[in-house]
C-alpha cells in the first residue's frame, strides 16, 4: 500500500482530526493521511516548501478541506489550487460544518470536486467519509489491489 | 432742456408721443436762475467771481464788471462782512445759511437771504429776496412745528400721518392746495392725502404716470428735499458766462435755491392752473417714497424759513411713515408666522407633512390670504378652496415647471398676462402665488386669487402724456388734468411683501421636512443594512460553531461505543446513547433554527406549481414515516399555484408530517388535502382527524420551538409551522389553524393566485 498517494487534511480543529482519522481508519483505508492545521500549511505542502521541502514527490489522492482555517481560509485555498495548472487536477472535497448556502456556491463555483457538510451524527460523518474516500482515495485511482478485499474484515 | 423739447425724428406712424425725452434733459444744469435774487459762482480760496446771474433787481454792480472781480470789491461792507465765511461755511455738505443781508436799492434797502453751498470745486453764494412780513427765522416758526410733532404721536396710520402732514404745511404756507403723493413700484404716483382752499380743484385719490416726474428729476428730488417755483410765469436770468471758465463746463445747480426749472415742467404747471408750485422730497431709508407737493393759483414765494419749517416737516413725515411702514409690515409678518407655525404643527403631526396642509385648508389659505389653493405632488393634487379645474391646474404646473423652474417663488397679480391661455381662469386665478416643494418632481403648493376689477383714477389721460404741436417738432405735456377713469380687469389683489414671504417661508420648512425625512429613511436602511448583516454573521457563526461541539459530543461518544464497547456496563452504555441522543437533538435544532433563519432570507424563485404532483410526492416521501398504519388519504382537486417550488415543498412536508405524526394513535387516520379556489385567492388546507390542539394555544402554534405537546408524546422541535407561516408570508400569503382537543386539526394556508411575483 506503501505506493497509495496520501490523504491531505486541512483541518484546525484536533477534534475534528481525531474523528475525521477514526472515520479513515474504520472505513480501513489504506492511504497515508497528512494532517495540516491551517491554509498557508496546506499551500506549503502541495507545493512542497517550506517544512514539507523534503516530502516525497507526487499529489495526494484527495484534499479533504475545511472551510473556516486559521490565516488562509478553504476557499482561499480551494481557489489556489484551482487556478494553479500543476495543482488543479487533485481533487478537493470541502468539509465543513457550513449550512450556508453562499459557501455551497461559492466552492462550486471555484471548482470544488464535492462538497460535505459534516453532519452531527458521527454515523452519518462516517458514510460520507466512507463514500469520499473509496471515491477519490481509491476508486478514481486505478486501484492497486481491490477495495473490496480491504473490507472483507 | 432750455430749450422746448425737440423731437428729432418724431414717430408719426405710430402717431405716439411721450414725454420720455424728458428724462435726458438735464435739468440740474439749466444754466439759468429765477429772477427774485442772485446767484455768484466764486473760486475758492480766491473768492473771485467766475460766473455769475444777477436778478430782476440787479441788486449787484453790471455784469461786465462783476466777472474776475474780487467778492470783496461787488459787494457793500456791510454784505461782505456777512458772508466772509461764505468758504468755510461751505465745507460741510449741503447748504448754509449765511444770514439776512440788506442791498441798498432804489434809495432804499431790500433784504436777502445768504445762502451758499458748494458746487464741485466751485462755491456757490446765492442771495434770495425775502417776502415782506416773513418770520425772522426757523425760531418764528417752531411753535408750530412742535404742536404737530406733538399730534404726530397720536397719529395710528400712515393716511393719519399724511392727513396731518398736509394740513400742517398749507397752515404755514398759506397756499392753495397741499398733495401728499406717493409712488407706487412703477413710479406712477397717487395722492393719497390733500388740503386745500376752493381755490383749485382736489386731486385726492388721483393717478399720475410716471413720466410726469422724470427719472432725473426724482434724483434731483432725492438730493434737494426742497423745491420752489415762485411764478409758472417768470422769465429766467441767465449764468455769465455760460461756461466755468477754467473746467469749460455748465455750473452744477443741484442744491441751489434759485435754479430755473424746464419750460415743459412750467407748460405742466399752466396747463394745471398753478401759478406756484413747491415741493418737498418724502424719503424713506434714502428712497423716494413720495412728495409733499404744494400748489398755488397765484404766483407766490414762500418765504427761506417756512420752506425750512416745511422741510423740517416733511423729515419728520418721513420718519414716522417708515416707522408706521415697518410696523405694518411686522405686525402682517407676526400675523402670517403665527399662521405658518399652526401649519408647521399640522405637518408634524402627519404621517405625510402635505395631509397637514391639505387637512387644514383654512389655515393653509390664511397664511396668504388666498381664496384658494392646491398642493401638488408626486402626480396628485389636493384642492382648498376656489381653484382652477385639475387640468387647469396640470397646465399651470406644466407652465411653471417649463418657464419657472429656478424659481423658488413666484407671485403674479395677473396670469393672464404672464400664462397663455390664462384669461379663462381669471373667477379663480387671476391672481398665482406658487412655491416649488421639490427639486425632482414637478411639485408645488399654489395659491390662487380671484378678479378684482378695479376702477384708476388719473390725473388726465396717462395716454395722452404729450402732444405735439402742429409744426410736429414741438412737444407739450398733457393740457387736461379732468378725472380719467380706467379699469383695471384681470388682476387679482396684488400679493403684498409679506405674503410672499410667508410662502417662501412655509417652502423652507417643506424642503427642510422632507429632506430630513430623506435622511431619515436613509439612516434607517443603513441601520437595517447592518443589522441585516450582523444577523447573517451571527447565523453564520452559529452554524459553524454551534454544531462543531455537538458533532464532537456525538463522534466520541459513539467512538467510546464502539471502541471500548466491551468494557462499558450496561449502565455505561446507556448513559452514553442518551449523550448521543441528546447531543443529536441539540444538533438539529441548531439545524432547524439556521433553517428557519434561511427561510426568511432565501430568495423566492417563483415558478407555476402542480399542488398535486407536489403533494403526492411528499406523501411518498413521507411513506417512512407511515411505517405499516393505514391511513386514509383524501386529497382534492389542488389548484395550481406559482411559488417557490422548494419552499413550498417543505410546507407540505411540515404539514403532512405533523397530519401523520398528530394521528399516530387514531385506528383509522384520516388526512384531507383540499383547496377552495377564487379569482383572488386560493386556499389550501391540510386536515386531521388526530389530537388536535387547545384553542386557547393556537396564537402559539406558529412561535418558533412552540410545542403544544410533551416531548415523550410527539417528538419535534416546533419549527415546522414557524416555518411554514414564514414561507406562506413571504408568498404574500397568510395561514391559520382550526381544531380543538382530541378532535382534530385543519392547517389552512392562502396563496395569491394566478402568476403574481
Amino acid at each position: 500500500m506503501a505506493d497509495l498517494k496520501p490523504i491531505l487534511l486541512v483541518e484546525d480543529s484536533p477534534k475534528d482530526v481525531e474523528l475525521t482519522i477514526a472515520a479513515l481508519e474504520q472505513c480501513q483505508l489504506a492511504n497515508a493521511v497528512v494532517v495540516v492545521r491551517d491554509g498557508a500549511e496546506a499551500i506549503e505542502y502541495l507545493h512542497g516548501r517550506g517544512k514539507f521541502m523534503d516530502r516525497a514527490p507526487g499529489h495526494p489522492a484527495v484534499v479533504l478541506l475545511d472551510l473556516k482555517l486559521p490565516k488562509v481560509d478553504g476557499l482561499e485555498v480551494l481557489e489556489q489550487i484551482k487556478q494553479d495548472s500543476t495543482l488543479r487536477q487533485i481533487p478537493v472535497v470541502m468539509l465543513t460544518s457550513s449550512r450556508e448556502e453562499r459557501d455551497l456556491v461559492r466552492s462550486y463555483h471555484l471548482g470544488v470536486n464535492a462538497f460535505v457538510v459534516k453532519p452531527v451524527g458521527f454515523q452519518q460523518f462516517f458514510e460520507a467519509i466512507r463514500d469520499l474516500g473509496m471515491f477519490w482515495a481509491v476508486l478514481n485511482e486505478p486501484p492497486p489491489c481491490a477495495p473490496s478485499s480491504e473490507q472483507a474484515a | 432742456m432750455t430749450q422746448p423739447a425737440l423731437l428729432t425724428e418724431p414717430d408719426k406712424a405710430s402717431g405716439s408721443f411721450d414725454l420720455s425725452t424728458c428724462d435726458r434733459e438735464p435739468i440740474h444744469i439749466p444754466g439759468s436762475i429765477q429772477p427774485y435774487g442772485a446767484l455768484l459762482v466764486l473760486e475758492p480760496g480766491t473768492l473771485r467771481i467766475l460766473q455769475a446771474a444777477n436778478g430782476t433787481d440787479a441788486i449787484l454792480r453790471a455784469d461786465a464788471k462783476l466777472i474776475g472781480a474780487a467778492l470783496a470789491d461787488v459787494l457793500p461792507a456791510s454784505v461782505f462782512a456777512a458772508v466772509e465765511q461764505v468758504e468755510a461755511a461751505t465745507l460741510a455738505p449741503g447748504v448754509s445759511h449765511l444770514g439776512t443781508v440788506r442791498f441798498a436799492h432804489d434809495g432804499g434797502w431790500r433784504s436777502y437771504h445768504a445762502i451758499a453751498h458748494r458746487s464741485g470745486e466751485r462755491i456757490i453764494l446765492e442771495f434770495e429776496e425775502t417776502v415782506a412780513d416773513e418770520p425772522g427765522s426757523f425760531e418764528d416758526l417752531y411753535p408750530h412745528v412742535r404742536d404737530f410733532l406733538d399730534s404726530l404721536q397720536a397719529a395710528s396710520s400712515v393716511q393719519a400721518l399724511a392727513d396731518m402732514a398736509a394740513r400742517e404745511v398749507r397752515r404755514i404756507t398759506g397756499l392753495d392746495r397741499v398733495l401728499v403723493y406717493r409712488f407706487d413700484e412703477n413710479w406712477n404716483g397717487t395722492v393719497v392725502a390733500e388740503d386745500r382752499n376752493d381755490t383749485l380743484p382736489s386731486y385726492l385719490d388721483l393717478r399720475f404716470p410716471a413720466s410726469d416726474i422724470p427719472a432725473q428729476a426724482r434724483e434731483l428730488y432725492r438730493l434737494n428735499r426742497l423745491r420752489l417755483i415762485a411764478d409758472s410765469d417768470y422769465s429766467s436770468v441767465p449764468i455769465t458766462p455760460t461756461l466755468d471758465p477754467a473746467t469749460n463746463a455748465p455750473v452744477d445747480l443741484s442744491l441751489s435755491v434759485l435754479r430755473s426749472v424746464s419750460p415743459v415742467h412750467l407748460e405742466y404747471m399752466r396747463n394745471m392752473g398753478t401759478g406756484a408750485s413747491m415741493s418737498i422730497s418724502l424719503l424713506r431709508e434714502g428712497q423716494l417714497w413720495g412728495l409733499i407737493s404744494c400748489h398755488n393759483a397765484a404766483p407766490r414765494r414762500v418765504p427761506y424759513h417756512v420752506r425750512t419749517a416745511c422741510d423740517f416737516i416733511g423729515q419728520i413725515l418721513s420718519l414716522q411713515l417708515a416707522a408706521k411702514d415697518h410696523a405694518g409690515i411686522a405686525e402682517r409678518r407676526h400675523a402670517r408666522r403665527t399662521v405658518g407655525a399652526r401649519l408647521l404643527g399640522h405637518m408634524a403631526a402627519e404621517d405625510h407633512f402635505l395631509g397637514g396642509l391639505t387637512r387644514h385648508g383654512d389655515d393653509l389659505l390664511a397664511l396668504t390670504n388666498a381664496a384658494g389653493a392646491a398642493v401638488v405632488f408626486g402626480g396628485t393634487s389636493a384642492l382648498i378652496g376656489e381653484t382652477p379645474a385639475q387640468e387647469d391646474i396640470d397646465r399651470i404646473v406644466a407652465w411653471l415647471a417649463a418657464h419657472h423652474r429656478d424659481d423658488d417663488v413666484f407671485a403674479t397679480d395677473n396670469l393672464a398676462a404672464a400664462m397663455p391661455d390664462a384669461e379663462q381662469l381669471k373667477d379663480v386665478a387671476s391672481g398665482l402665488l406658487a412655491i416649488a416643494i421639490s427639486q425632482v418632481h414637478d411639485s408645488y403648493v399654489l395659491w390662487f386669487r380671484p378678479e378684482v376689477i378695479r376702477t384708476v383714477s388719473w390725473g388726465g389721460d396717462p395716454r395722452k402724456r404729450a402732444e405735439l404741436e402742429p409744426d410736429g417738432l414741438r412737444l407739450h405735456p398733457r393740457k387736461s388734468f379732468e378725472v380719467w377713469k380706467e379699469t383695471v380687469s384681470l388682476r387679482s389683489a396684488p400679493w403684498h411683501e409679506t405674503e410672499v414671504e410667508a410662502a417662501g417661508e412655509l417652502r423652507t420648512a417643506i424642503v427642510d421636512i422632507v429632506l430630513r425625512r430623506a435622511e431619515e429613511m436613509a439612516a434607517m436602511s443603513e441601520q437595517l443594512v447592518s443589522i441585516n448583516k450582523e444577523l447573517e454573521a451571527f447565523s453564520y457563526s452559529v452554524s459553524h460553531d454551534l454544531r462543531a461541539p455537538f458533532r464532537h459530543i456525538v463522534g466520541y461518544s459513539q467512538l467510546l461505543k464502539n471502541n471500548e464497547g466491551q468494557v462499558l456496563t450496561e449502565r455505561a452504555t446507556r448513559y452514553v446513547d442518551t449523550i448521543i441522543e441528546s447531543a443529536l437533538s441539540a444538533g438539529t435544532l441548531v439545524d432547524n433554527l439556521l433553517s428557519y433563519s434561511q427561510m426568511g432570507r432565501a430568495t423566492i424563485l417563483p415558478v407555476p406549481l402542480d399542488m398535486n404532483a407536489l403533494t403526492a410526492e411528499v406523501i411518498r416521501k413521507l411513506e417512512m414515516e407511515v411505517g405499516s398504519r393505514a391511513i386514509h388519504w383524501r386529497i382534492g382537486e389542488l389548484a395550481p399555484a406559482r411559488g417557490d417550488l422548494m419552499m413550498i415543498r417543505l410546507v407540505f412536508q411540515n404539514l403532512l408530517s405533523n397530519a401523520i405524526k398528530f394521528t399516530r394513535d387514531r385506528e383509522e387516520a384520516v388526512i384531507e388535502v383540499g383547496c377552495h379556489a377564487s379569482e383572488a385567492e386560493n386556499v389550501y388546507f391540510v386536515r386531521d382527524n388526530g389530537v388536535g390542539f387547545d384553542k386557547a394555544y393556537v396564537a402559539k402554534l406558529f412561535g418558533v420551538f412552540q410545542r403544544l405537546h410533551r416531548v415523550e408524546e410527539f417528538e419535534g422541535t416546533g419549527i415546522g409551522l414557524a416555518n411554514v407561516r414564514r414561507i406562506v408570508e413571504r408568498h404574500g400569503g397568510r395561514v391559520w389553524a382550526e381544531g380543538q382537543v382530541d378532535a382534530g386539526a385543519t392547517i389552512s394556508f392562502v396563496l395569491p393566485s394566478g402568476t403574481e411575483f
